[in-house]
């Protein structure tokens, strides 16, 4: 395990040399071993046929001076085969009956050999192994002399196997040098290999270190000596490829070579394979590795920068959005098909007061009370069934606040299926009241006329009704009973004619004498009228007028019946024992002026306040008022162009001193215009205080 | 990419093979026995051949192995059949041949006719029989030959000038018997352009059949019975034969001067019972060459004393 682990931790370079050495080590121990042990046993072989074949010539050719019993002749031939050769050891001759005819011993034959090794009958030949001396081992040939398949003989030759040993271990010896030479070279040629492999790597590995750094400008393949450019004298400056030096024209497409086939990479590279320009400029695969791991961080980087703009391009448009829902002021909410709330925006969660993380993921059931749930639910699926956008104005109370809504739900289709719901609900109850001023104001309008046509109907009877009376009451003596009966019959016709007077005047139909006039004046006049009365009853009047108001346009008995009927009902609604404050005030913008009538009466409740500009709408008892002074008041302001309207109850700032006193109180407020060429646009200073909603405006 | 470097490994199993191979080998071939050989225990060799032994000696016409094979049968059958102990010996030449029957070292001598005719003469030894070779002729004769498209030889006398091959000067069929015919014709050695005699040992007759087939020579000496052994080398029409020479006897058998007339009657005894329809006998006959053996007398070799006196001294007796 040790040495795995110190493998295992070696470097690359380290690892290829140890590994080409160690198997070139190895493969020349065991060739050599195996040469060797081929070589030996080719070698023995050799040795063998060498002394086979010495034995056998000796054999064939010795017959003769066997035959000859040739002493002489003999022992030549013997002695020339023995030192033919340095590693025969003995040549010598026997008869077939074994004797020994001749030998190349000297000092004796030795008698141990004469029976060492015989060749049996019929055999060609024997050879016998033997050990002569310590350590000396001979080859012992018998080869018998033959004629004509007679057995003429032996001739035995020992041949010393001491040269074979030799010259096997000469070969390896050879063997062995070799393959350490072989060996050393492997190690300098693996060390320059791995060198030249691994030097490549630790430049990739330093680019993929960079890439993960987050540096994507690396180069890692070489650079090359020629491009293709200069390769094939390109003269296209607009080929893609053209001064790229950085990747290789076969990775780009589009090139514009006349040779570079169309289509992906894997098109392109088959026509690549003939072309000039790859075979000089392609490597081997680390090079290949290198150029593919450039183009690789190369279009990384591209693709990085164009996933980054389309990051900022969402995050912009996210941005706008959610702009446009958070600034919206009205309550937008979008739920899945399972009707749980995906999203919703700031003026939603503000008017349920409830946190965004409250609502998203839940149903309405969750969200809202039972009986509000129910009904929504209802509507969202019919919706989600149907496919039909709902559109309603509702009305809906929070306590005492009650808000009008325009409630819009559409359905949210992805690829034709409906995957929910989008719900937009705006309050529009400013716009509720605004309407229904305006119904107002056309039912007011629309009266007027109506009480016009009457009374004017009316006015020419009861002239002559009155004319009538008049003439009889003349003829008849004044204490009769008939003339006590005309008397009432003029008084009554009299009061008819004041009646239909006050229609008259609130139908605009009266005729006006519309001129320059003193406001305050005007004031004062009817002030001067009632003051007394008022004082009987415990109702002090304060009055505080500016001075700086100019004349006015209007018609000073017109105005002058206003602020008697507004004196007079705030006098009525005291009945004993109160205060009453009136004030005039010039505008700041200097277009109006405004007068304001507050009491501490009873005051006026809030469905009353809707109609005390009715005609015949009174709050007393029937026959202790027409119901039209109000009505006719106005008219006659909005016959000067300005308004009236009415707050119950008083504020404050408007008693002045009055306050003291008990009771709610009304305040009524005149607003007319100074000069009625001027647009009545801008607002007095002192109505900028009130909540505007809550004025119940008079004028149309 | 798929053509960059290929990765070449080596595989496991390849790996198990090669150490396999490599230990296989290097386990074997230690099994040879050996033998402890004691090599200072000496003796002196002396070689002692047997004294009383009946030498038997085949003329050195061949090499000794040749005449060991074709007659070590029948020394080895006259030791069976005589109950004497026979031994061939080998003289390395005619002379010795000659000397060794005069110094009575050769007993019994088997030669060809003008050798038998000087050991006669000279050493006294006595010829007791003669073989019958192959075609079953008691004589045998020797031819002169020539090709047969020779237009210029057509009689033995048109040989005048042309040049001769003979098979050697000692040799009876293969010079000296056409020879002598050749003389009887007038023509003398001088009368021819060139006289030959085939080189080296071994194959001397059919060297000379070669030499004439040639071109090399006009007229060539052979002893009769050669064209036949060369019947299936060469085409036997392309050679004429011009003429025969006289019958005369073949090899003789003769025993030294002074040997046992016993002996020699034991031995010719042996020999002439050999017999070629006995399977046996025609082993040994069929090895030596012979069909038969007969009967033979000095007298019968009176011819060829008169051949050869003819021949050197140009002279008929």
């Amino acid at each position: 395990m040790g040495i795995i682990r110190f493998l295992n931790r070696l470097s690359l370079r380290n690892k290829i040399v140890i590994g080409i050495s160690a198997i070139v080590i190895i493969f020349g121990v065991l060739s050599a071993l195996f040469a060797s042990r081929i070589a030996g046993s080719a070698m023995l072989e050799e040795i063998k046929k060498r002394g086979r074949v010495m034995s056998l010539g000796l054999a064939a050719r010795i017959a003769d001076p066997m035959l000859a019993l040739d002493f002489l002749r003999l022992k030549n031939m013997v002695d020339e085969v023995d030192e033919s050769s340095d590693d025969i050891v003995y040549v010598f001759v026997q008869d077939k009956d074994g004797r020994v005819l001749s030998h190349s011993f000297k000092g004796g034959f030795p008698v141990n050999l004469k029976d060492a090794n015989q060749a049996p009958p019929g055999a060609a030949e024997h050879i016998h192994l033997l050990e002569i001396d310590e350590g000396e081992r001979v080859y012992d040939f018998a080869i018998p002399v033959t004629i004509s398949h007679e057995r003429l003989g032996t001739v035995r030759l020992g041949l010393s196997q001491k040269e074979a040993q030799a010259a096997v271990s000469r070969l390896l010896f050879i063997i062995f040098g070799a393959s350490l030479g072989a060996g050393l070279l492997a190690i300098v040629l693996g060390t320059l290999y791995a060198g030249t492999v691994t030097r490549r790597l630790d430049i990739l590995r330093k680019s993929a270190e960079e890439i993960v750094k987050g540096n994507l400008d690396v180069q890692t393949g070489p650079q090359l000596p020629r491009n293709c450019w200069d390769l094939k004298n390109c003269q296209q400056p607009e080929c893609p490829a053209y001064g790229d030096t950085r990747r290789r024209c076969w990775y780009l497409s589009g090139t514009l070579c006349p040779e570079c086939a169309a289509g992906g990479f894997e098109q392109k590279i088959k026509a690549c394979q003939d072309c000039q320009v790859f075979w000089e400029n392609s490597g081997d695969e680390v090079q290949g590795l290198a150029e593919d791991f450039d183009y690789m961080a190369l279009s990384l980087r591209s693709y990085i920068a164009s996933l980054k703009a389309a990051e900022a391009n969402i995050a912009r448009q996210q941005q706008v959005t959610k702009t446009i829902m958070e600034v919206n002021p009205d309550l937008v909410s979008l739920q899945d098909a399972g009707l749980r709330y995906q999203a919703v925006n700031p003026a939603f969660c503000q008017y349920f007061t409830l946190q965004e993380r409250d609502i998203i993921g839940k149903t309405e059931a969750e969200i809202f009370p039972p009986d509000k749930a129910d009904v929504f639910t209802a509507e969202d699926q019919e919706i989600l069934r149907t496919g039909r956008p709902l559109s309603k104005e509702v009305l809906i109370s929070k306590g005492n606040d009650k808000h009008w809504f325009h409630i819009v739900k559409v359905p949210v289709y992805d690829e034709d299926q409906i995957a929910g719901l989008l719900l937009t609900a705006r309050d529009i109850t400013a716009m509720k009241k605004f309407q229904e001023k305006l119904i107002q104001a056309v039912k007011m309008e629309e009266l007027g006329k109506l009480a016009g046509g009457v009374a004017h109907e009316i006015n020419t009877p009861l002239g002559i009704i009155l004319g009538y009376a008049q003439m009889l009451i003349e003829d008849l003596p004044q204490d009769t009973e008939s003339h006590e009966f005309l008397k009432i019959i003029e008084k009554q016709a009299q009061i008819c004619r004041h009646i239909v007077a006050d229609l008259l005047s609130f139908s605009r139909v009266s005729e006006s004498r519309m001129a320059e006039m003193n406001l305050n004046q005007s004031i004062e006049e009817v002030l001067t009228l009632v003051r007394q009365i008022f004082r009987q009853n415990w109702v002090d009047v304060e009055v505080s007028l500016d001075p700086h108001i100019p004349p006015i346009r209007g018609d000073r008995e017109k105005l002058n019946q206003v602020w008697l009927n507004l004196l007079n009902n705030a006098f009525e609604s005291i009945g004993r024992e109160g205060a009453i404050r009136l004030t005039s005030k010039l505008c700041p913008q200097g277009n109006h002026v405004l007068v304001t009538v507050a009491d501490t009466g009873a005051g006026i409740n809030d469905q009353d306040l809707e109609k005390i500009f009715e005609p015949f709408f009174s709050t007393k008892a029937p026959g202790m008022g027409t119901g039209l002074g109000l009505s006719v008041s106005f008219g006659i302001v909005r016959e000067h162009q300005g308004k009236i309207f009415a707050l119950s109850p008083a504020p404050a700032k408007f008693l002045g001193n009055a306050d003291k006193h008990k009771g709610p109180g009304a305040l009524f407020v005149v607003l007319l215009p100074v000069n009625w060429k001027k647009p009545v646009a801008d607002a007095c200073e002192d109505l900028a205080g009130f909540n505007m909603q809550d004025i119940r405006w008079a004028t149309g | 990419m798929n053509n960059r470097l290929m990765k070449k490994s080596m595989s496991l199993p390849l790996v198990i093979l090669w150490l396999w191979a490599v230990l296989f080998l290097a386990g074997c071939g230690e099994g040879e026995p050996i033998k402890k050989i004691d090599l200072s225990q000496r003796e002196e060799v002396t070689v002692r051949g047997p004294e009383n032994d009946i030498t038997y000696a085949y003329l050195p016409q061949y090499a000794h192995t040749v005449s060991y094979e074709r007659h070590h049968l029948v020394v080895d059958y006259l030791s069976r059949a005589t109950g004497l102990a026979f031994r061939q010996v080998f003289p390395d030449t005619f002379d010795e041949h000659m000397n060794m029957v005069g110094r009575g070292l050769i007993d019994i001598t088997f030669s060809k006719p003008f050798i038998y005719v000087k050991i006669a003469d000279l050493y006294g030894a006595r010829a007791f029989a003669r073989i019958v070779e192959d075609k079953g002729k008691e004589n045998f004769r020797g031819q002169i030959i020539v090709r047969a498209d020779n237009q210029q030889i057509k009689t033995l006398t048109d040989i005048r000038g042309k040049r001769l091959i003979a098979v050697d000067p000692t040799s009876a069929g293969g010079f000296l018997y056409p020879w002598g015919l050749i003389l009887e014709q007038g023509i003398r050695k001088e009368d021819l352009a060139e006289i030959a005699f085939a080189p080296g040992p071994g194959g001397k007759q059919e060297k000379v059949v070669m030499a004439v087939l040639s071109g090399k020579y006009d007229v060539g000496i052979i002893r009769e019975g050669t064209l036949d052994i060369m019947a299936g080398k060469i085409d036997l029409n392309r050679i004429r034969v011009l003429a025969h020479s006289h019958w005369y006897p073949g090899w003789v058998y003769a025993a030294r001067r002074g040997l046992d007339p016993g002996v020699v009657d034991k031995i010719r005894t042996a020999l002439l019972e050999l017999n070629a329809d006995n399977p046996e006998h025609a082993a040994i006959l069929k090895k030596a060459g012979f069909m038969a053996i007969v009967p033979a007398r000095d007298e019968d070799f009176n011819p060829v004393r008169r051949l050869g006196q003819f021949v050197v001294t140009g002279e008929k007796p």
